[in-house]
């Protein structure tokens, strides 16, 4: 008996040789492989809710309070003066900002609301004037802006790439619908100075326009779109046209014209000079000049600060909320009870 | 020493032919199927769909080739037809990769999308982004799978390569230098005709006929593990003819006539013509590519097949494609979008025309318009109003196309790759015993799984493990059923003990009938009964050397599991089966060893349910067993003397189903001369016959089977698979309905209904056995009236009638069998069996055909939105699980067919539970999200392009960057949520299978459905709203240009929606806190590195980082959150929290049971 227990059992050893099936290996254990990493389990407990709404109102309030502090205390002065300063009886908006031989010169007087610190930023503002617009976007050529060996590289910049048969630099409509009005200030019957050094950013100058590449047949089609430049200073000097070219992202925009280095104080009166060029009759956008102090946030806007206050107030309240809400209707965590099929009693 | 001689040659009167050589005279026994209970009704004829095609009635005379042995040159020039045993299963050359690849690739709709936005780029009038930038993406999608593509085929370039130089011995012509030698050859020079002769353990290098083998009768085994997954061996016979003339001089000949090339791997008819006799050749005859020699020193073959038609490479195809649920449903919301998209061009179109139309005297002055070019004096790019737009109709269309996410699709391969990788690599799915791991066949269906609501399970080998065990025995009417103590049984051979390599549990009183060495009628029978077992099959046995050299070891190799423990039992009382070779048996009977001649086998069939052997007896006897199925059996008794025993034994076998047991009985009769040459001489003509050969058997078969005298029964135990009651609980408790379809008969369907607890005492049976359509329809109504008066009793009217007889606690059970469903499936009565088995929980049918299986499956399938799973292990089990939606093969004891065909292949049934209950719950649920989540964020995206048109005069410029906008859906958002869609868990593991009815949530569609897909768009619209609007309103009327603002707008919409999946997801390890904080990092890197290429116009923006600011669009996803996790909580929500609380092991009832299943086994 017992010889023959033995060599079954001898049999089912050797069963394993005898078939040798897809043996594929045990996988191996490994957290990773079995899906059971460590992890955390967030789970939204009422003291979790509680905490974030407290926690997102603690910090989006005083955010909010400062941004709407320092909007606050931003001193501007919005003029328009694009109706202004159309002469009195032109019907024709149109033909008198296309005749070159009215004069453009037309004087504006501000008063200043508050003390104004110095530096103090001049802006024109454009309304209505789409430089998102998709055909305008466009038309540029940022190779022939760099580099002066380029020049003729105007494939992109129609309509505004040849005129009389030669590459205009810098072309494109961008380029040739610079703004060309100027603005020359008086404060106290003294002239204020107004820096037009640094208006563009620094890596515009440096790196997006060369300072070997200077305008060559600029404004020589039979449109004029804008302001002519000097074609003795090289395009990386040529700061209102930089600035021009970085385009705006919105319809109605305002872009650095000058800062003045003086403080104003409350109750002063200036005088502008300046010399209203730019068409923006044919589309009836609007144009405005703006002088304007600056914080840290920038310039004057409420919003901001307005919508952090009013986040992080919802917050308190929802906080708030909620918690009346879990003390009405507490619910134990994690009760089995609460499963659908337990909470139907059985034999309904 | 007569016994050891030709039966007829020692007949006292010679028939009036003079006696051919003995040898030709014992036709070989053919190659037997496998014999198991549940594949007798219906085995053979329809074991897979690529059978009916070439069926031998069907055949053409044409349909055949001829072969010259040993000559592959005229083999050729007869037909050049014939393939060379070169392979090549790569798809691509050098030369075709490129086009082919691609149109395999545009087979896609989605690239085709992608193409035509695309091409539409490239339209000077209309291109939106740089014509760089815009094929991009494309061509990195269309790379990276070429590249795939490449790489697999380079691979299988390789294989061919190895397997096309591997080298053979094959026969050198006669005339050539080293003729009668066996030079090596390459494989791929091989040519049909060719005489290859192969080593033990090699590998066979095409089909083959047998000629010669070592063996001197011609015996030769093969291991088809490669083609079939079968393991053990199988025996394959050289005919005597060539076997006798190649062991005379070596010499080979003869022209060989056979069918042409075809799929069927269990089947070869041919005939060999050889000195001017011709020799019939059958599928026994025949050995295939893959196959291994073994236990055989050497084999000489002639190919008849070679390279692309052998016949295992005609069975190498993939399984079939299926698309997932949630793909179907995805479309429907991608046509949701297409409409939103059109929409909104329709929008933007509309408002540029009419802007347009305001101005349109004002264009020519307007500096950002400018409609003339003065240097030609033409209207530039402007082309009167239709015109403008339609063009800006289709720039529309490309700025907004990616609001379809043509990156979802690319995401959600990558996510069922990495949740296959993770299925394949769970320990609980793999199986120690088969030593074969998890496979995820197909890959495109991995969330259906959580989606199941019915699985359709074969029996045999299913939910039993397909080892078959002796049991009962019950022999002319007398149960001998208390089998005890397995005390082996061995012989002794030359001094040697041979022992059976299983002993079978013996009943006592039988054994001692056996030795009492009695001279009556019952010991007599009792013997014969033994006998028949041993004799009446095709079992090899193997002798295998142990330890102990005065030892070896008997190991019954077979096909059929039932046969090999048939052949057990027989040797552990005595009657052991010592040798097998084509022309008879050696059995050693009670320490007598005894030669019998097999002069004839007539195999199984599915109509006649039997199969038979005749016998030339050492007493110069010829007898006829036969053992197949009992109303088989019963149908051919000479019932006019056993009336006793039959009714005895129709008792026993009513006793032995309800037991579980499968059936078999056993007759025999005795053949006097004249029978026996009328039948030789049929089954002669019939078994040379090329064409229509297995009717004629059939026939032959038919002719000589009657008048059986019944010898008794047998009773074999199928055990049960681990785990599988409590396996099956849980799925119902899952909400899953289970039915089982097999092949067995009834009794033996409800008993092991009630051992895997699928039926219980308390449930209402309808049994539904009837043999008439009338009789059907009457059962099906008095059925469905049954379950209406039940439901009406139960429930009080307003519940649905599922839930209603549960809560009852009285349950449904269905039990019908094929011969019913013949007369139900494809009638107008199918609606009637759809209604009652609807109001069924449980649904039993037996004696089913595989393509009834099928037919079962359809009639759910097409009839509700209801998934189904189909889980089977057999060939007869292909056709269900091709037409479930889902299709799982067990890798068991029955070949891999059924693999081949399935979508997902385990060890185990019982693995149904973690692969349904824990993967597909959390593959359904990660994928759910992860499609709504892709909508979500590429509307939020585009619709934050959209409100910046309204400022753009409607000219679709984009302030964010081409560069950033093609790869916020390549880069920016895809990565967090392929990681997530592959990590993520709701629940543990634990928790799912402790809480099976969380299954639910996938069932009743909660994870995606259109609610929350129009919840996804709004909280979209709400999101791209406060992205767009705080910083518009914030840099209102300041000096801020377009690129800054751009950045901000790109930058914003890639924390807000990953800050919304870090809400949204569920466990938090280190790789998915990688992948969210470092996109959002990534992305503000890739913003900071593309401003600082100074030719795009974003050039050294500053400000990016105030888009923090967006995530006030954040409050109301978390008050919604918090509010409906607290006071409206799902259950998942709910068990999240009880897992949290880590009290899952203190609850709920089903733990109990479900420990066992988390237990490795034993």
């Amino acid at each position: 008996m017992n010889g023959q227990a033995a060599g079954s059992s001898s049999g089912g050893s050797g069963d394993g040789g005898a078939a040798p099936r897809r043996n594929t290996r045990k996988p191996k254990y490994s957290k990773f492989t079995q899906q059971e990493l460590p992890a955390c389990k967030p789970i939204l407990t009422p003291k979790w809710v509680i905490s974030v709404f407290v926690l997102v109102g603690v910090i989006f309030v005083p955010i909010g309070l400062v941004s709407l502090m320092a909007s606050r205390k931003v001193v501007e002065i919005v003029d328009r003066y694009d109706d202004a300063c159309v002469p009195p009886n032109t019907t024709d908006k149109l033909a008198y900002i296309q005749n070159p031989t009215i004069s453009k010169n037309c004087t504006r007087t501000l008063t200043v609301p508050k003390d104004m610190d110095a530096p103090i930023f001049v802006y024109y503002q454009l309304d209505n004037f789409y430089q998102n617009h998709r055909r305008y976007v466009k038309s540029r050529s940022d190779t022939q802006l760099r580099d002066a060996s380029k020049a003729n590289d105007t494939s992109t910049c129609d309509p505004e790439s040849v005129a009389n048969g030669t590459a205009i630099v810098p072309c494109g409509l961008i380029a040739w619908s610079t703004f060309n009005d100027t603005y020359g200030f008086v404060h106290n019957s003294k002239n204020l100075t107004v820096d037009k050094k640094d208006i563009s950013w620094k890596s515009d100058r440096e790196h997006k326009f060369g300072s070997d590449v200077f305008p060559k047949n600029f404004q020589k089609g039979p449109l004029i779109g804008g302001k002519t430049l000097d074609p003795n200073i090289p395009l990386s000097q040529q700061e209102d046209l930089i600035v021009w070219m970085r385009t705006a992202a919105l319809p109605t925009f305002r872009k650095l014209y000058g800062r003045i280095h003086t403080d104003l104080k409350k109750g002063d009166s200036i005088t502008v000079a300046l010399e209203n060029n730019y068409n923006t009759y044919s589309f009836s956008g609007k144009k405005k000049l703006v002088l304007s102090t600056s914080t840290w946030l920038g310039g004057k806007n409420d919003f901001l600060g307005l919508a952090y206050l009013t986040v992080g107030g919802l917050c308190f309240f929802l906080a708030f909320a909620f918690t009346l809400l879990y003390l009405i209707k507490p619910r134990k965590l994690g009760d089995n009870n609460y499963l659908s099929w337990n909470r139907n009693p059985a034999g309904r | 020493m007569a016994s050891e001689r030709p039966l007829l040659d020692a007949s006292p009167r010679p028939p009036p032919p003079p006696p051919p050589p003995a040898s030709s005279l014992l036709p070989p026994p053919q190659q037997e199927p496998p014999l198991r209970a549940d594949r007798l009704a219906f085995s053979l004829d329809v074991p897979d769909p690529f059978r009916r095609e070439d069926h031998p009635q069907q055949q053409q005379p044409d349909a055949s080739r001829s072969v010259v042995v040993g000559d592959p040159s005229a083999a050729a020039a007869a037909a050049a037809g014939f393939a060379g045993n070169a392979i090549r299963t790569a798809k691509y050359s050098v030369l075709t990769f490129l086009p082919r690849n691609l149109f395999e690739q545009f087979r896609r709709l989605s690239y085709v999308y992608f193409l035509a936005i695309t091409v539409l780029n490239q339209l000077p009038q209309v291109a939106v982004f740089g014509r760089g930038a815009s094929v991009l993406p494309l061509a990195f999608v269309l790379f990276v799978t070429a590249v795939k593509d490449a790489y697999e085929d380079f691979r299988r370039h390789r294989s061919d390569r190895q397997e096309n130089n591997r080298l053979a011995r094959v026969l050198a012509a006669f005339s050539a230098p080293g003729g009668g030698e066996f030079p090596p050859k390459k494989w791929k020079h091989i040519r049909v005709g060719d005489v290859v002769r192969v080593a033990s353990s090699e590998t066979l290098p095409a089909d083959m006929v047998l000629l010669a083998t070592s063996d001197p009768s011609g015996v030769a085994h093969v291991q088809t593990v490669n083609l079939d997954g079968e393991t053990n061996l199988k025996t394959r016979y050289a005919k005597q003819e060539t076997q006798v003339r190649f062991s005379q001089d070596g010499s080979v000949g003869g022209v060989l006539h056979c069918e042409r090339p075809n799929r069927n791997i269990y089947g070869f008819q041919a005939n060999l013509e050889i000195d001017g006799k011709r020799v019939s050749l059958g599928p026994s005859n025949i050995v295939l590519r893959g196959c291994e020699l073994k236990n055989t020193t050497w084999a000489i073959g002639v190919v008849v097949y070679a390279g692309k038609e052998t016949k295992v490479m005609l069975n190498s195809s993939g399984a079939p494609s299926k698309r997932s649920r949630l793909e179907t449903q995805l479309n429907r919301e991608t046509v949701i979008l297409s409409i939103m998209l059109i929409g909104m061009c329709t929008t933007a179109s509309v408002l540029a025309g009419i802007w347009i139309l305001n101005h349109r005297g004002d264009l020519e002055l307007t500096q950002f318009f400018r409609e003339k070019d003065y240097t030609t004096g033409k209207n530039y790019n402007y082309y009167g109003m239709g015109m403008q737009i339609f063009i800006t109709f289709l720039m529309a269309v490309i700025v907004y196309q990616v609001i379809i996410p043509i990156s979802l699709y690319i995401s959600m391969e990558l996510v069922r790759l990495g949740q296959a990788y993770f299925m394949g690599a769970d320990k609980d799915l793999y199986d120690e015993s088969s030593r074969s791991k998890f496979q995820c066949r197909a890959l495109n269906i991995n969330e259906d799984l959580g989606q199941i609501k019915y699985v359709f399970s074969d029996k045999t080998g299913t939910l039993t493990e397909n080892k078959m065990e002796f049991q009962c025995a019950s022999i002319r009417g007398v149960d001998y059923c208390s089998g005890k103590d397995s005390c082996g049984y061995s012989v002794v051979v030359d001094d040697l003990l041979w022992t059976p390599k299983m002993a079978v549990r013996t009943d006592p009183q039988l054994l001692k009938l056996l030795r009492s060495g009695g001279t009556d009628e019952e010991t007599k029978l009792a013997l014969e009964f033994f006998l028949a077992l041993a004799a009446c099959n095709t079992i090899v046995p193997l002798v295998l050397d142990t330890r102990d050299s005065k030892q070896k070891l008997i190991d019954y190799q077979g096909e059929s599991p039932d046969e090999q423990a048939l052949v057990y039992a027989a040797a552990s009382y005595g009657i052991v089966l010592v040798e097998r070779t084509s022309g008879y048996v050696v059995i050693d009977v009670l320490g007598d060893r005894q030669r019998f001649d097999i002069l004839g086998l007539h195999e199984f069939d599915s109509d006649r349910k039997r199969m038979s052997v005749i016998v030339g007896c050492p007493n110069k006897t010829v007898k006829l067993y036969v053992k197949g199925a009992d109303s088989s059996l019963f149908g051919i008794t000479k019932s006019s003397l056993d009336l006793d025993i039959v009714r005895a034994t129709e008792a026993h076998l009513h006793k032995y189903s309800s037991l579980g047991l499968r059936t078999l009985v056993v007759g025999m009769r005795e053949l006097s001369l004249p029978e026996f040459e009328e039948w030789q001489l049929a089954y002669e003509n019939a078994s040379t016959a090329v064409l229509g050969r297995g009717n004629l058997l059939r026939s032959v078969a038919a002719n000589i089977e009657n008048n059986i005298h019944i010898l008794g029964a047998t009773g074999i135990e199928d055990k049960l698979q681990d785990g599988v009651p409590e396996a099956i609980e849980s799925l119902r408790q899952a909400d899953i309905k289970v039915w089982i379809l097999t092949g067995d008969k009834q009794e033996t369907a409800i008993s092991i209904g009630y051992s895997c607890k699928l039926l219980t005492n308390d449930m209402t049976q309808i049994v539904i056995n009837s043999n008439s359509k009338e009789s059907c329809k009457r059962s099906l109504e008095e059925a469905l009236a049954t379950a209406k008066k039940l439901r009406i009793t139960s429930s009080t009217g307003t519940l649905s009638p599922e839930l209603a007889s549960e809560s009852a606690g009285i349950t449904l059970a269905l039990i019908i069998d094929g011969n019913s469903l013949v007369y139900i499936l494809e009638t107008e009565l199918q609606e009637e069996l759809f209604k009652v088995a609807r109001e069924c929980s449980v649904v039993l049918c037996c004696r089913v055909a595989p393509l009834q299986k099928a037919g079962i499956v359809a009639l759910i399938k097409n009839r509700t939105d209801d998934m189904t799973l189909a889980i089977g292990d057999g060939a007869n089990d292909v056709s269900m699980i091709q037409m479930a939606d889902v299709g799982v093969g067990i890798s068991g004891q029955e070949g891999r067919q059924a693999v081949m065909a399935s979508d997902f292949a385990m060890g185990q049934f019982r693995f149904l539970v973690p692969l349904l209950l824990v993967h597909g719950h959390w593959n359904y649920q990660r994928m759910s999200y992860m499609i709504l989540y892709n909508f979500y964020k590429n509307a939020t995206f585009v619709l934050v392009l959209f409100w910046y048109v309204l400022y753009t005069a409607f000219t679709l410029t984009t302030a964010i960057t081409e560069w950033s906008s093609l790869l916020y859906t390549v880069l920016y958002t895809s990565l967090p949520t392929i990681v997530v869609g592959i990590l993520d868990k709701d629940l543990s593991k634990e928790t799912l299978l402790a809480y099976p009815k969380l299954y639910g949530s996938g069932q009743r569609d909660e994870k995606y459905n259109v609610n929350l897909f129009v919840l996804n768009m709004l909280e979209a619209l709400w999101q791209s709203l406060v992205i767009f609007y705080i910083p518009y309103f914030a840099y209102r009327q300041s000096t801020i240009d377009m690129s800054s603002l751009g950045d901000l707008w790109a930058l914003a919409p890639v924390i807000v929606v990953n800050m919304l999946l870090a809400m949204d997801i569920f466990r938090w390890n280190w790789i998915v806190h990688a992948f969210v904080w470092g996109t959002i990092a990534a992305t503000t890197i890739c913003l900071f590195v593309i401003d600082s290429i100074w030719v795009l116009p974003g050039y050294g923006c500053p400000r990016k980082l105030n888009a923090f600011m967006s995530l006030h669009a954040m409050v109301p996803h978390f008050v919604i959150k918090a509010f409906s996790e607290h006071f409206i909580p799902s259950d998942i929500q709910i068990a999240r929290e009880i897992e949290k609380s880590e009290n899952v092991n203190l609850v709920n009832r089903s733990e109990v049971s479900m420990t066992r299943l988390d237990d490795p086994r034993r």
